[in-house]
């Protein structure tokens, strides 16, 4: 394993164990929730879902991105564009469900629902900006030519890679946990 | 001879046009000058630390003081413990290690240079932050771990609770990249030959100790967004007024706060694991055994964090379980006070400085473990938590333990970083005196504890005996202010007219001495080969190479 | 608290924890002295001096390391027994017992109160020597903690989780007791005492408690009985006779029997209470008691009152 591709494995062991302790307080103040609105009375799983499926996407279309580079087709900056679009969709729905939200009364303080759901989703939405950032900017470099295929390089661009698969990952349990199991 | 390395299997860093000045500093990524940052910062935060501590000492000092209101008094004990723990400890082991792992690797800097300095100026910032609290409406004034409802906004007005979480999430930060940095440098940046099993135990223990960090510091960060959540956006995660559960606060802190407090440790074994050693001429007893205990505490230490919470109430079975655990991390622990112990026997023992914090520091550690285990039987426990038998074990753990420890580290590498040797006349006094002063302090508060004085208190009543205990303790802590100030002038006066070093004056056999002092940019010229644990050792006795003797012994 | 009270206990429950705590000491102190004395021969016998013999290369025996990870192993699962039974001794279940006492920690004074026979006071708790009373320990606003060492073991008073305690004394005193977990500002100022008394006294002192005193209309006590209504007092405190049944601070109806003001924070007497009510700030720097800014007069009027509610 090279010394990047360590490195990011790392700091995802890091953030497993960060949004793991975000989700057992989920967990627990669903299990006591006390007064207030609640997951089953405030989300909308099927909407969340829909845009939970762009975000699914956009790991396709980075794996595809990745093949791309490793072949040097051509079609990589391509697929990272794409990539960036769907995350960014994955975006946009999380803060329109945020603004609904919102405007519906429920915000961050008013019951230990809506409290650890803002911050178990809002953490994994930074992370997913954070993401797309850093795929922007290696679309940028590879748009005006300056990204190559040097070890260096290569690296750099696996270790965005297994950490967008990450991000989608923890979507994928928060999904479950938070809309999914809410509604069972 | 054939296989000595040359340190360009790295990429060379781009040098630095000028190595002097301020602003060199600044923008350096060099791992030994960011090293030397995190000391320079570490004891800066130690002075202010310490004075926090001196202030509580004074007015402690008598009953009925009036040297400072209650709430300033809070704010004292708070900001000393958050110090100490992550702006002096922390730190100054992360320059020691940032210092030492790359040359004992024998690589030419750490495996992310940059992302280094950035874990030194975010951890820096984080304290300056914590530290702006004083004069911007208070400091944190809830202990240093905060326990909620009392950090909850209802109880604890101003913002000093805010400033708290949020310096804490940046050093938490620096520290988690810092760690991941020395993981990835520890495994790939070896010079060849060095297997994973022939690396000095500093190494080793850096590298358990890192992915402690790994796992622990996300514990925290996690418990500070929710308090965060509590604070800022008027949330109640943690007030049992609103349904909220103040006990979650305490299993998530202390789930993160047992690990740290190995954290803070494993370092100083680190340490005392080479210094003894080296000053008793033999190889460390027992590499092995010292290595995997140093393994199981780290994996132990995820199991005993509700030891902090015996008084809670939280069931019999509850606290027999993380009794039984905690009395278990005993056991490695104690395997390696004997090991290092058995490490004198036989020796040569120079009594240099170095070596007179580190023999002490087995026995200051043993009082601290011991007075521990002690807290490991429940009933105990529930007599002597939260009182000042507490702060004394704490204090003989932190400082008989790591302190000593980091002491001993920097008269051991001083010379290293500054080619020059400090003086050992001026250590000796520097020695007795923190010795002296560290036992009259914290001694008396083991009896204190057991007469009742609970802990947090900014006075206490005109009992027997109480003021006489409290007054020894604080002439304590002013031979220790003397025993500072005698450090800092044996730096100065070291760093003008001290000694040259040489690249080896310790006679050491890790490869940080096959280079100058201090070492060149890119730190060695030629790396010697290693076949075993101790390179220069066996370069310097080829027919009593450690391998030739463990193969002849028949192992 | 005189003495180490915490090795002198006074009750079994406390005599439990305190055996066992002899016990471990001297074990820790013999493991000290033990590893002392091989640090201190080893740092003798083979320190460095002209004409002293090279340093001997060995890596290590393994005997020895099992032999000191299987020592300690065993001496500590010796200490488990003990600990096991020490838990139930010190700390015996509860089973279907009604609580005799509840205990709320407030900051920075505990409320004190008898389920089973109405009676309600603070900081000064009453019990009959030689019975286990079943204390339940809740706290209103923060974490606290209830600790009497020389009687029993100390448990958090935790909001919205309610723990239990038993109390006994089997010899007739005076026992001190301190909050135990950091509060707030006066934490140190939180403190309470158990008197223990002969059943018959016991009996006593709870019919007193749940008497109503008069209300004195004439004379300076008149004047005070007056402007304990005038002057807010039982906006935050309780006074059986007079309107209102607040618990922000502690129940006043028999403060003059008690041994202790503020928590603790100064002895209740006469001179004391006119301190406290003129400047409580100057007795407990930071508490919630507000400063009325009385009148010389107002104050000995109101302290003249007080002094009537035995």
């Amino acid at each position: 394993m090279s010394k990047s591709k360590l490195a990011v494995v790392l700091f995802i062991l890091s953030e497993v164990v960060f949004f793991a302790l975000l989700i057992v307080a989920y967990v627990y103040f669903h299990a006591y929730p006390g007064e207030g609105p609640t997951a089953a009375n405030s989300l909308n799983a099927a909407r969340t879902g829909v845009f939970s499926i762009f975000l699914f996407a956009s790991s396709g279309t980075m794996a595809l991105a990745s093949r791309s580079y490793r072949v040097k087709s051509g079609a990589m900056l391509g697929w990272l564009i794409v990539t960036v679009v769907l995350g960014g969709i994955f975006l946009f729905g999380q803060a329109h469900e945020y603004m609904g939200l919102y405007a519906s009364g429920v915000t961050a303080n008013r019951s230990l629902f809506a409290t650890t759901f803002f911050t178990l989703t809002g953490f994994h939405g930074l992370h997913v900006a954070v993401g797309l950032l850093a795929i922007t900017v290696v679309a940028v470099l590879t748009a005006s030519g300056s990204f190559g295929a040097t070890e260096r390089e290569t690296e750099a661009f696996g270790s965005v890679e297994i950490y967008w698969h990450f991000v989608d990952a923890v979507w994928v349990v928060i999904f479950s946990i938070v809309y999914l199991w809410a509604f069972l | 001879m054939s296989d000595i390395v040359a340190t360009d299997r790295i990429a060379p860093l781009e040098e630095n046009p000028e190595r002097a000045g301020f602003l060199s500093w600044v923008a350096s990524v060099d791992h030994k000058q960011i090293g030397i940052m995190y000391l320079l910062s570490g004891l800066a935060f130690f002075g202010l630390g310490g004075l926090e501590a001196l202030i509580i000492r004074v007015q402690l000092a008598m009953p009925g003081n009036h040297v400072v209101t209650p709430d300033t008094f809070n704010q004292l004990f708070s900001m000393h413990g958050t110090t100490m723990i992550f702006l002096v400890i922390m730190p100054v082991m992360a320059g020691l290690t940032a210092y030492v792992i790359p040359l004992m690797i024998g690589a030419r800097d750490v495996a992310f240079p940059r992302l280094n300095a950035l874990s030194f100026w975010v951890q820096l910032f984080g304290g300056v932050l914590l530290y702006f609290s004083f004069i911007a409406g208070g400091a944190p004034n809830a202990g240093w771990f905060s326990y909620a409802p009392l950090s909850e906004p209802a109880f604890s007005f101003n913002n000093g609770v805010t400033y708290w979480v949020l310096g804490l999430l940046g050093i938490g930060i620096g520290t988690l990249a810092g760690a991941i940095n020395m993981i990835v440098t520890i495994l790939k940046l070896r010079v060849p030959g060095m297997t994973i099993r022939r690396v000095p135990l500093f190494v080793w223990m850096t590298l358990v100790n890192s992915f402690l960090m790994v796992l622990a510091l996300p514990v925290l960060n996690a418990s500070l967004v929710m308090l965060a959540a509590d604070r800022l956006l008027n949330a109640h995660i943690f007030t049992p007024a609103f349904g909220g559960s103040a006990i979650l606060w305490q299993h998530y802190f202390w789930g993160f706060g047992h690990p740290e407090v190995y954290i803070m440790i494993l370092p100083a074994f680190a340490i005392i694991s080479e210094v003894i050693p080296v000053f008793a001429g033999k190889p460390i007893y027992g590499y092995e055994f010292v290595a995997g205990s140093t393994v199981a505490i780290a994996f132990l230490s995820f199991a005993v964090w509700a030891h902090h919470m015996f008084a809670v109430g939280l069931g019999h079975l509850f606290d027999l379980f993380f009794g039984i655990s905690s009395m278990t991390i005993a056991v490695p622990t104690g395997i390696k006070i004997f090991n290092w112990t058995a490490t004198l026997y036989k020796g040569r023992i120079r009594f240099t400085t170095a070596m007179k914090f580190a023999v002490s520091f087995l026995l200051m550690f043993t009082i601290g473990g011991l007075s521990g285990v002690s807290f490991a039987v429940v009933p105990l426990d529930w007599q002597l938590t939260d009182t000042y038998y507490l702060v004394a074990h704490l204090h003989y753990v932190l400082f008989g333990g790591s302190v000593f420890a980091i002491l001993a580290g920097i008269y051991y590498w001083f010379p290293k970083m500054s080619g020059r040797l400090l003086n050992e006349h001026i250590g000796n006094w520097h020695f007795w005196l923190t010795f002296v002063g560290f036992n009259l302090t914290f001694l008396v508060q083991h009896l204190l504890g057991m007469m009742g004085m609970p802990r947090r208190v900014f006075t206490y009543p005109d009992w027997p005996g109480w003021m006489t205990l409290n007054m020894i303790s604080t002439i304590g802590a002013f031979v220790l202010l003397l025993s500072v100030i005698v450090f800092l002038w044996n730096i100065m006066v070291s760093l003008k007219t001290g000694e040259i070093a040489g690249d080896n004056p310790w006679d050491a056999w890790t490869l940080e001495w096959a280079t100058t002092s201090p070492p060149p940019p890119e730190n060695f010229d030629l790396v010697p080969p290693v076949h075993g644990r101790r390179p220069l050792w066996d370069l310097k006795h080829p027919d009593r190479a450690d391998e030739l003797v463990a193969a002849a012994a028949g192992k | 608290m005189q003495g180490v009270v915490t090795l002198n206990p006074f009750s079994p429950q406390a005599a439990a924890i305190s055996h066992l705590f002899v016990a471990i000491l001297l074990v820790l102190a013999g493991i000290f002295a033990l590893v002392a004395a091989l640090v201190i021969y080893a740092s003798i016998r083979y320190r460095d001096r002209p004409g002293a013999p090279e340093a001997s290369q060995e890596f290590g025996s393994r005997r020895l390391e099992i032999a000191w990870t299987l020592g300690p192993v065993l001496l500590l699962a010796v200490i488990f027994a003990f600990m096991v039974r020490a838990i139930n001794a010190s700390d015996p279940p509860i089973e279907d017992r009604q609580p005799d006492l509840r205990v709320i920690g407030h900051q920075w004074w505990w409320e004190v109160e008898y389920p089973k026979s109405g009676v309600v006071t603070a900081n000064e708790i009453h019990i009959p020597i030689g019975t286990s009373m079943l204390v339940e320990v809740d706290a209103a606003d923060v974490i606290h903690d209830f600790w009497v060492p020389e009687l029993a073991r100390k448990v958090d008073a935790i909001p919205g989780h309610v723990n239990h305690l038993w109390i006994r004394a089997d010899t007739a005193g005076v026992y001190w007791g301190a909050c135990a977990e950091f509060c707030g500002s006066e934490h140190a100022w939180m403190r309470m005492i158990v008197v223990a008394q002969p059943q018959a006294d016991f009996d006593a002192w709870q019919s007193v408690q749940l008497t109503t005193p008069p209300i004195p209309v004439a004379g300076a006590q008149g004047q005070g009985a007056q402007l304990v209504k005038d002057e807010t007092c039982l906006n935050c405190h309780a006074i059986s006779g007079l309107p209102g049944n607040k618990r922000i601070g502690p129940d006043l109806t028999h403060i003059a029997g008690r041994r202790i003001i503020a928590a603790g924070a100064t002895e209740n007497t006469p001179e004391n209470l006119y301190r406290w009510l003129k400047d409580p700030a100057s007795i407990k720097p930071e508490s919630h008691m507000p400063n009325f800014l009385l009148s010389d007069d107002n104050a000995h009027a109101l302290v003249a009152y007080l002094e009537t509610l035995n």
